[in-house]
């Protein structure tokens, strides 16, 4: 049937015609053959190094184009026909899988094991089309393209093509912003095109066709049809809140994100009624799509998984137009750790979004310049009513003014610290084990921009003959406002990497006390610090004697210290507690331990892995061993006092969370207003009730240990020597974990043993 | 064949072009880097061949349906290609080599052979 020269024309390699093959075989083997075994007979520039990287032919692992014994009629391409007729119900049944394929995209997977897998897609995409008009499932075929069923042509098509534009808007996103290849997103497309060379008018405008056709089948059962016609909505309204993406900050519109919310439970109910088409997806595809890879399997996802990740992107995408009313950075700050903890995280394509949201062009929430939310940062924490800050808003154009110089200096300083400062905040968008590796390098760029701002601060100082400040100890001394306000930032961030650590299950559990130990040695570093802050601006306020306005600016500025004071004291006493409570444990042993007593790690070196991100740090100061292993064991003290002060931390801990929860999330803004997140005021004041609970679990802990303790003492000489209590540590997560950042261990009271 | 001429003449064939046929059929055509004792042999640039599938074939005879019969069993069909650079096809599974050359380096190889 084929003519032997077919076999030597080959299509793409440029040869020229007068080329003749010559059989080889019998000689070329006959010469192998006489080589010995290791002999290469080779290229001299040919390394072996290279022949590594050659792709073994007929391995299935690594030749993409061997067809195994499982793939019968040995046949790369499928054997489908995407211009038959099929049944409603068929229909529904592929757009529901490739609602499936879709979300699992946005999960993580490759297209190539998701939505490349279907032919109805592969038709649309390849080649790409050069005008709207060939997007047809009938391309490419000798017979002319012939118009396909109305049913395929008019419904399904529109449905493709809409998604495959709700593809492009997501995969526009994500790319733009920083995220992780392949551990959040694949972006690979392939050398496919998502159409995003069409205007999304043109798809919308295809399933509003789509939508009044369906409209008009009354031959279709009643409820077939609105299944249709529900997903067509359904798909129209997804791309509607998919373009418009950004201009949310604008628009302040969620309608289409509610819309679809409110249509997926149509989508499940009616999922009842579909017949699944598997034949119009194949895993065979992926050969024409990279020919490096064999095809790896499909990922399959079910429906109920599917809805439950559009639930929650629809639900944090209208929530997130709740942060966009700008109420200070404080308020922001608190909004936007609010959404991005939630369990699951929001997905990568909300996650992206809010990362242009944060700041694009150098306006931060599509409202303030960087210069204007960095200002105001400081003059709420460290300068409230300063010449700092008003320099710049006063036009002196003296260069010789103190005025105009202190402006120079601080658009300097403005300049320098507004991309790391805007970066602490978008790197809070990146997933949670990426958050902490972030910080942990950043922290040391933060250790430099102290040292910078202090220069800073001492050359301000004299512009603007700041009177110095008498200790009670007579040494003198300046507020240095730049480098307290870095300081404040750097151990906010070290407290996010301990807490973190907590969360993504960093420590060991015999690494717990010690760690807890460190997060509330930060703590108190940190109060330390907020109190210095204030004395300079209590001091500062009685020199000058403020107007009314401004006033009103330091009253707000101790209204935020005092609710700092609060936070920071409530999670101090909670690590004070944990920790003795931790000591009390591991003193009898109760601890399950990671490492054998074989291995080679000991309490040093696991302390110097624990603190390498702060080595370089120069302050607060790294805690060196011999003091931190002291503390961390607290040493010398007695079980009751470590009880004692489980006990009092404990109490003091769940006082002051109940005073944070008081508090509420947010702060008035300098017009006095609040943000209105109903929705995040709720995840806050849940994350702090989990807290709570955790308190209250910590404190049952302590009152175990404490009552098995006392039972030994009066058990006379003799009696059971160990306490009998089993112990154990839920991971975040598991049920009894009551917050992620608390490792509370839960304390049992185990019968003693028969004749011991 | 001694073993001195044998890696003369394995050598002169490295960097020509080659096809190599396997046994499920494809073929191989590129630029021979490296052979050993087991005949297992790597071609850099290689394209892989494939022989149109039963469908494609069905598809082509339907089209060409109202030519005479005598030209449905001239039915000329193109194999299959695509690039996938370089590879090592085992030995064992090699059923067919062939060298690609001009009608000229033919004749010079001839000449060769004579003299």
């Amino acid at each position: 049937m084929f003519p032997s020269n077919q076999a030597r024309t080959p299509t793409t390699r440029i040869v020229s015609q007068s080329v003749v093959p010559r059989d080889i075989t019998e000689k070329f083997t006959q010469a192998a053959s006489r080589l010995r075994t290791g002999q290469l007979v080779k290229d001299e520039y040919f390394t072996l190094f290279e022949a590594v990287a050659a792709l073994e032919i007929m391995d299935s692992k690594m030749d993409s184009g061997y067809l195994g014994s499982e793939e019968d009629g040995r046949s790369l391409e499928d054997d489908y026909d995407v211009l038959r007729d099929l049944s409603p119900e068929e229909v529904l049944g592929i757009m529901d899988e490739l609602l499936c394929h879709e979300m699992a995209w946005h999960m993580g997977h490759p297209l190539s094991q998701t939505l490349f897998t279907s032919l109805y897609l592969d038709k649309l995409l390849w080649p790409v089309p050069k005008n709207f008009e060939d997007t047809q499932f009938g391309r490419g075929r000798i017979d002319g393209g012939k118009a396909g069923p109305k049913m395929v042509d008019t419904v399904l098509r529109a449905y493709c093509l809409g998604l495959v534009k709700c593809c492009d808007f997501v995969h526009a996103r994500v790319t733009a912003e920083f995220f992780y290849e392949e551990e959040d997103f694949s972006t690979q497309l392939y050398n496919r095109s998502l159409l995003s060379h069409f205007d999304s008018d043109l798809f919308c405008d295809l399933l509003h066709r789509a939508i009044s056709w369906i409209d008009d089948q009354t031959t279709i059962e009643t409820n077939v049809r609105s299944a249709i016609k529900a997903r067509l909505e359904f798909r129209l309204g997804f791309l509607l809140g998919l373009q418009q993406d950004i201009n949310v900050i604008q628009t302040r519109s969620v309608d289409n994100f509610e819309a679809c919310l409110s249509l997926l439970a149509t989508l499940e109910e009616s999922s009842q009624r579909v017949q699944p088409v598997p034949e119009a997806f194949s895993w065979k595809i992926q050969r024409n799509l990279a020919s490096t890879v064999p095809p790896r399997p499909m990922v399959t996802i079910s429906l109920q998984d599917a809805l439950a990740h559009l639930r929650r992107l629809f639900q944090d995408g209208i929530h997130l137009a709740q942060i966009l009313d700008y109420r200070g950075p404080y308020n922001f700050r608190v909004a936007m750790w609010t959404i991005l903890s939630r369990k699951p995280q929001p997905s990568v394509y909300i996650r992206s979004l809010l990362q242009t949201i944060i700041m694009k062009e150098g306006i931060v929430l599509g409202t303030t310049p960087v210069k204007q939310f960095l200002y105001d940062e400081l003059a709420a924490l460290v300068l409230p009513s300063s010449i700092l800050l008003e320099a710049s808003i006063d036009e002196t154009e003296v260069p010789s003014d103190p005025r105009f110089q202190i402006a120079q200096l601080m658009d300097g300083f403005v300049r320098r610290i507004s991309q790391p400062f805007i970066d602490t905040f978008r790197s809070a968008c990146l997933n949670r084990c990426r958050i902490r590796r972030t910080v942990c390098h950043t922290i040391a760029d933060w250790d430099n921009l102290q040292m910078e701002a202090e220069d800073l601060d001492e050359q301000l100082r004299i512009l603007s003959d700041e009177p110095p400040l008498e200790l009670s100890n007579g040494d003198t001394t300046y507020a240095y406002p730049l480098s307290s306000w870095t300081y404040h930032e750097k151990l906010i961030q070290f407290r996010l990497i301990l807490q973190l650590g907590f969360e993504l299950s960093i420590y060991a559990p015999e690494e717990l006390a010690g760690m807890y130990w460190y997060l509330s040695h930060i703590c108190s570093t940190h109060l330390g610090h907020i109190d210095r802050i204030r004395t300079f601006i209590v001091s500062a306020a009685q020199r000058s004697r403020p107007s009314i306005a401004k006033h009103a600016l330091l009253r707000k500025s101790f209204v935020l210290f005092d609710r700092l004071t609060t936070q920071i004291v409530a999670i101090d006493a909670f690590a004070i507690s944990i920790h003795a409570l931790y000591v009390l444990l591991s003193r009898h042993k109760f601890l399950p331990t990671a490492f054998s007593p074989q291995a080679y790690s000991n309490d040093k070196f696991r302390y110097e892995l624990r603190m390498k991100p702060f080595l370089n740090i120069t302050l607060p100061e790294i805690v060196p061993y011999d003091e931190y292993h002291r503390e961390a064991t607290l040493q010398g003290d007695s079980d009751e006092t470590v009880m004692e002060r489980a006990t009092k931390a404990i109490g003091e801990a769940r006082k002051a969370w109940e005073a944070t929860l008081a508090n509420g999330p947010f702060l008035e803004d300098s017009n006095g207003e609040k943000p209105n997140a109903p929705a995040l005021e709720e995840d806050w004041n849940r994350d702090v009730k989990d807290t709570m609970r955790a308190c209250i679990g910590a404190s049952i802990a302590i009152e175990s240990v404490k009552k098995a303790i006392i039972a030994r003492r009066t058990t006379p000489p003799g009696g059971s020597p160990s306490l009998n209590l089993k112990v154990n540590i839920p991971e975040p997560g598991e049920k009894g974990r009551w917050h992620d950042w608390w490792a509370v261990p839960q304390v049992l009271q185990v019968q003693a043993k028969a004749g011991t | 064949m001694d073993d001195n001429s044998a890696v003369q003449y394995l050598g002169s064939l490295i960097d020509q072009t080659l096809r190599v046929h396997a046994s499920d059929t494809r073929i191989f055509v590129g630029v021979f880097k490296c052979t050993d004792a087991a005949r297992n042999i790597i071609l850099a640039n290689t394209f892989e061949y494939r022989y149109p599938t039963a469908a494609a074939v069905r598809d082509a005879t339907l089209t060409s349906a109202t030519e005479n019969l005598e030209e449905m069993h001239n039915l000329k069909l193109n194999m299959t290609s695509r690039f996938i650079g370089l590879v090592v096809v085992p030995g064992q599974h090699i059923t067919r080599i062939e060298l690609e050359e001009t009608p000229q380096q033919g004749r010079v190889r001839e000449a060769f052979k004579a003299s």
